[in-house]
């Protein structure tokens, strides 16, 4: 009879040699032969599953300005040298690929690029090691706002909901006053984006269009392929206007669905996620005046620098930048200039040389088309925010407004001041 | 929970018909997809965790062919015969080595296959979400008025043709040689083998047809979404709730268990929105207590 | 060392020591921290996985929803290291914070088990992932106390204690090691006792136990809830790693995870899952730093083991050495 359950004394050796020799090898996987003197950036994001399109539209971002950076001699030589991990959204993972960046290959900064959930995950890994970190995805207000999560190595390049929310409000409001549009519906996805960009959508609504009356509210969750039992709501309830946070292939699933009830003749949708290439080529048979916010298009700002962007990335990829893209590149731009204003990698100095900062950007609408990062919550701010109506061809979008950016921050306080941010 | 919304919608007519037309087709949906799966279960005892994989596949295999061909209804029956063959592939090389082995080898095997093909539809189709299939010209009029509840048609020829397939499948399964064969086989294969009935042949005609099904509430999910990878794992798990409450094996219990759900999702959406999930998994719970054969299932 | 092929406590204490020095040795000898990252989460997922394998390796119960447990332990010591007690406690907050999730999983895991041992095989099964997407479905719907979909944000406090400071790389290491193996030696000792010689009895063939007098219901329940509550501690160990505590650890795919680990390592063999965690560590480590194609290859191999080796490795390497 076999006794699996007694080890002598040898196999115990054995076994344990050779798992010492793997971790030896598997030490050796990330740490293969570099150039010493790179300043190493490391990128946790998402390559694999259905959101890969984030992963891969940031890096490509990166990569553009990191060549040319490179190829124009680097910091007096030193090139930039990315490593870019797949966490696979889940946040134990990304904070798992963190803590190799910073203890393994020992990153001189982090540019953040995983999704909300697991952006809070990562703040807390660099929080205890104070790696330089720029969150160039994350859209969720409390990231910097709240002032018990932010922290002074973490910048947020990013768009902030609060920020869009402020401008869609007053858009919204003012179409609302033109068309006569008083009860409204919500459509948003049931997690943190979503309920976020819920809550501070109608908070600014209720600023700018105080008689607004909300009569119903569906929370489908992220990826649901069928929005049935949502849409029936709005057709029965027949609300003037509806707004949605949905994105991606969610929202051309809603969109899809809902036409088929015949909702937008009598609802107006403001849909803040719709201008993105892929998404609004998806759908089929676009339904025209549909309201949207500009991710990002190459329309808008209506500048050749933002012209300029697109092409070059188009030109190299196939495919245009996403919203995700612009931030990354952003976020890239403003830690080259760091590293070349202070000569070196240390992180208090690069920091120092963020914050506060404001540079000309091809996004930017702050004076001479800059973006700036506050002082304050150390997150950008004169970010092109805009909303439009749809049309069913390239360029997709018509009308295009600027939101006011005065206007935002002004209102912006008063949110903060409501929850003790401020 | 807003138990007088939901009161409120119960005892108006608009707000009833609605939101059990939009159960009814949520419901038919799933009911197309879960039958084949229970019925796999039933006769081949193999719980086949990838078929929400095989519904993934039936999505990218009709808006391949709708590409080329640009006919809806060919590339849906074409999309969900792509699938049926590839279940038959799938059935011959992995699932039959696995019939007699362990539960956990066999959900083992099936997620090992729900990995691959999510990464290999990417491979294949890119990263990106693709856009539906459209609906066909013939639906593309404006919705119905009944009691001042807003209907789509479409609605109502999704619900008419997986009411027909399930007719169809109960044909099958009841009043033909390979259907009588098949339920003989769940219960005595070796007799079958030993009377001469190509057992392998059978349990591949099995997998065959549960994967059409799967294929085909893929296709028809298509029609009007996006078509991503990885877009089978939420129906699996609604499959399973819906086999679990009607009881594994039994089509007719997976045609009441839809029904319950797509009107528990519907209502439910009323009643709880941030809780629709949670309450599928307390009926699932609430089932498996109190009646855990399910509700149309025979007692083991 | 005869008393080495002697199977008693003071064997395995003596083994698990030796392990633990020799782990401490090999953090100063291989300095670089990745490697040590990967051998505590080799240690916390294979407690997590060794746990699950009590009920499907020597009860023979498949538990799909074990993850359950491991979520709840997390939660429960995230919740309290973020609570306001930390301030009064001070350095007794993590002990208190880690008995307390090992305290909570094991009276979930009661509840639960009671209600699931009722039921056989595959209705089993489902019933334990039932109550744990609905445990999921829980943590998401309570975002004020949970913070839903994101997880427990802001981090908590990690008070040291015993002059042990967790917040330290080599203080954590050396403590999860410490608390693993000891973990590990007891569930040992459960195993080759006549309760653990019980469980493989009711496996083996269900109905002589009856026949002995034998209350095999009873048997498995406490057999759930050890199960239930090791998950807890690997749960809480690995919240205090990631400093947080996330939904997906309640989802069905986190239950998944162990079950690769005990079909990769062997379920017949005590330390199999453990073999398993490593290779899946590493395995998960190669594979994310070469290819975009995790789940390709995770299949892959799975496939490769369920079709070729079809047993765990651990368990086919002690087949052919009990074969000389």
């Amino acid at each position: 009879m076999k006794k699996l359950n007694k080890y002598s004394r040898r196999e115990i050796l054995k076994t344990s040699a050779s798992s010492a020799s793997i971790f030896a090898l598997a030490g050796g996987f990330p740490n293969i032969l570099k150039a010493e003197n790179n300043i190493k950036i490391g990128i946790p994001t998402i390559l694999s599953g259905r959101v890969a399109q984030l992963g891969i539209s940031v890096t490509n971002a990166i990569k553009i300005a990191v060549n040319n950076f490179n190829n124009a001699g680097g910091l007096d030589g030193r090139n930039i040298e990315l490593i870019i991990r797949d966490s696979r959204a889940k946040p134990d993972e990304a904070a798992r690929v963190c803590r190799d960046f910073i203890n393994s290959d020992k990153v001189d900064a982090i540019i953040n690029a995983e999704a909300s959930g697991a952006s809070f995950a990562v703040q807390e890994v660099v929080r205890e090691s104070g790696t330089l970190c720029l969150h160039s995805v994350s859209e969720t207000t409390s990231l910097t706002a709240n002032p018990s999560i932010r922290a002074w190595n973490t910048f947020r390049f990013s768009r902030q909901g609060i920020h869009d929310s402020v401008g869609s409000a007053r858009y919204a409001a003012k179409i609302a006053e033109e068309k006569g549009l008083k009860t409204w519906m919500s459509v948003n996805p049931d997690y943190a984006y979503g309920r976020d960009s819920d809550d501070t959508f109608f908070w600014a609504l209720e600023q700018f269009s105080p008689g607004s009356k909300i009569i119903g509210k569906g929370w489908p969750k992220i990826f649901q392929p069928d929005y049935t039992e949502v849409i029936t709501q709005i057709a029965r309830k027949k609300p003037d206007a509806v707004y949605t946070s949905l994105w991606g292939g969610d929202l051309v699933s809603f969109i899809d669905q809902a036409s088929l009830y015949g909702i937008f003749k009598n609802t107006e949708l403001f849909a803040i996620n719709l201008a993105d290439y892929t998404t609004m080529s998806a759908i089929k048979n676009l339904p025209e005046g549909l309201h949207s916010g500009t991710r990002y298009v190459a329309a808008w700002p209506n500048t050749q620098d933002n012209r300029d962007y697109d092409k070059s990335y188009t030109d190299l990829y196939e495919d245009h930048p996403t919203n995700w893209s612009w931030s990354a590149s952003v976020a890239i731009d403003f830690l080259i200039n760091a590293l070349k204003e202070t000569g070196g990698t240390d992180n208090k100095k690069l920091a120092a040389a963020i914050k506060g900062k404001t540079r000309k950007s091809f996004i930017g609408v702050g004076d001479n088309n800059s973006v700036s990062i506050r002082n304050r919550d150390q997150t950008i701010i004169d970010y092109s925010i805009g909303w439009g109506t749809t049309i069913s061809n390239e360029p997709y979008m018509t009308g295009i407004q600027p939101a006011d950016w005065n206007n935002i921050k002004e209102l912006e306080k008063v949110w903060l001041t409501d929850k003790n941010w401020l | 929970m807003e138990i007088f919304a939901l009161f409120d919608c119960i005892i108006s007519p608009a707000c009833l018909i609605s939101q059990a037309a939009g159960g009814l087709k949520i419901g038919m949906l799933l009911f197309l997809v879960a039958s084949g799966l229970t019925l796999v279960f039933g006769v081949l005892g193999v719980i086949n965790f990838a078929h929400g994989a095989l519904y993934m596949l039936g999505a990218y295999f009709s808006w391949q062919l709708m590409s080329i061909t640009g006919h809806f209804g060919l590339s849906v029956i074409l999309g969900a015969l792509g699938v049926g063959i590839f279940g038959i592939l799938f059935e011959r090389i992995l699932i039959s080595r696995v019939y007699n082995a362990e539960l956990l080898v066999q959900i083992l095997l099936c997620y090992s296959v729900i990995l691959i093909l999510d990464d290999l539809v990417m491979i294949i189709w890119g990263d990106e979400f693709l856009s539906g299939l459209g609906v066909p010209e013939l639906f593309q009029v404006p919705p119905l008025f009944i009691f001042d509840a807003i209907i789509p048609p479409f609605h109502l020829a999704i619900v008419a043709m997986s009411f027909i397939v399930g007719i169809i499948l109960w044909f099958i399964m009841t009043k033909t040689r390979f259907g009588r064969l098949a339920r003989a086989a769940a219960v005595n294969p070796n007799m079958l083998e030993a009377l001469g009935v190509n057992i392998n042949l059978l349990r591949a005609g099995v997998f065959m047809l549960g994967s059409f099904l799967a294929g085909l509430g893929g296709a028809l999910a298509a029609s009007v979404g996006s078509v991503v990878s990885g877009m089978g794992n939420s129906i699996i798990i609604e499959s399973f709730i819906v086999t679990v409450i009607g009881g594994m094996g039994s089509i007719s219990g997976a045609f009441l268990a839809s029904l319950i759900i797509g009107m528990a999702r519907s209502f439910g959406a009323v009643a709880m929105p941030l809780f629709t999930d949670g309450l599928m998994f307390m009926i699932m719970v609430l089932v498996l207590i109190l009646r855990p054969e399910g509700l149309m299932g025979k007692k083991k | 060392m005869s008393f080495l092929h002697k199977d008693n406590f003071h064997r395995d204490a003596f083994l698990g020591l030796i392990v633990w020095l020799v782990l401490i040795v090999f953090y100063h000898i291989f300095p670089d921290p990745g490697i040590h990252d990967i051998i505590q989460k080799v240690f916390i997922l294979g407690l997590f996985a060794m746990s699950l394998n009590i009920l499907i390796g020597y009860l023979g119960l498949i538990a799909f929803g074990h993850a359950a447990f491991f979520a709840s332990g997390a939660y429960t010591l995230g919740l309290f290291l973020q609570s306001d007690y930390v301030l009064s406690l001070g350095g007794l907050s993590i002990p208190i914070a880690m008995i307390l999730a090992v305290l909570i999983s094991s009276i979930l895991a009661a509840l639960i088990g009671v209600i699931c041992i009722r039921l056989n095989d595959i209705y089993f099964s489902f019933l334990t992932l039932a109550f744990q997407m609905l445990i999921y479905s829980i943590i998401l719907a309570l975002v004020s106390i949970t913070g839903g979909d994101q997880g427990l944000m802001g981090g908590f406090p990690k008070p040291p204690f015993l002059g042990i400071d967790l917040g330290r790389p080599f203080d954590f290491y050396a403590f999860t090691i410490f608390i693993s193996v000891i973990t590990i030696v007891l569930l040992r000792q459960i195993i080759e006792s006549p309760f653990g010689y019980g469980l493989r009895m009711i496996r083996d063939n269900s109905e002589r136990p009856a026949a002995l007098g034998f209350n095999s219901q009873k048997h498995k329940l406490i057999a759930f809830i050890i199960a239930g509550s090791i998950a807890g501690l690997a749960g809480s160990l690995q919240a205090l790693l990631d400093v947080g505590a996330y939904p997906e650890w309640a989802f069905w795919s986190k239950s998944a995870e162990p079950l690769f680990m005990i079909l990769l390592g062997g379920m017949q063999s005590f330390l199999g899952p453990l073999m398993g965690a490593l290779i899946f560590e590493l395995l998960n480590d190669f594979v994310t730093a070469n290819t975009r194609y995790y789940g390709l290859v995770l299949g892959l191999v799975i496939l490769c083991f369920v079709l070729g080796l079809k047993k765990g490795l651990l368990d086919w390497i002690l087949f052919k050495f009990n074969r000389k």
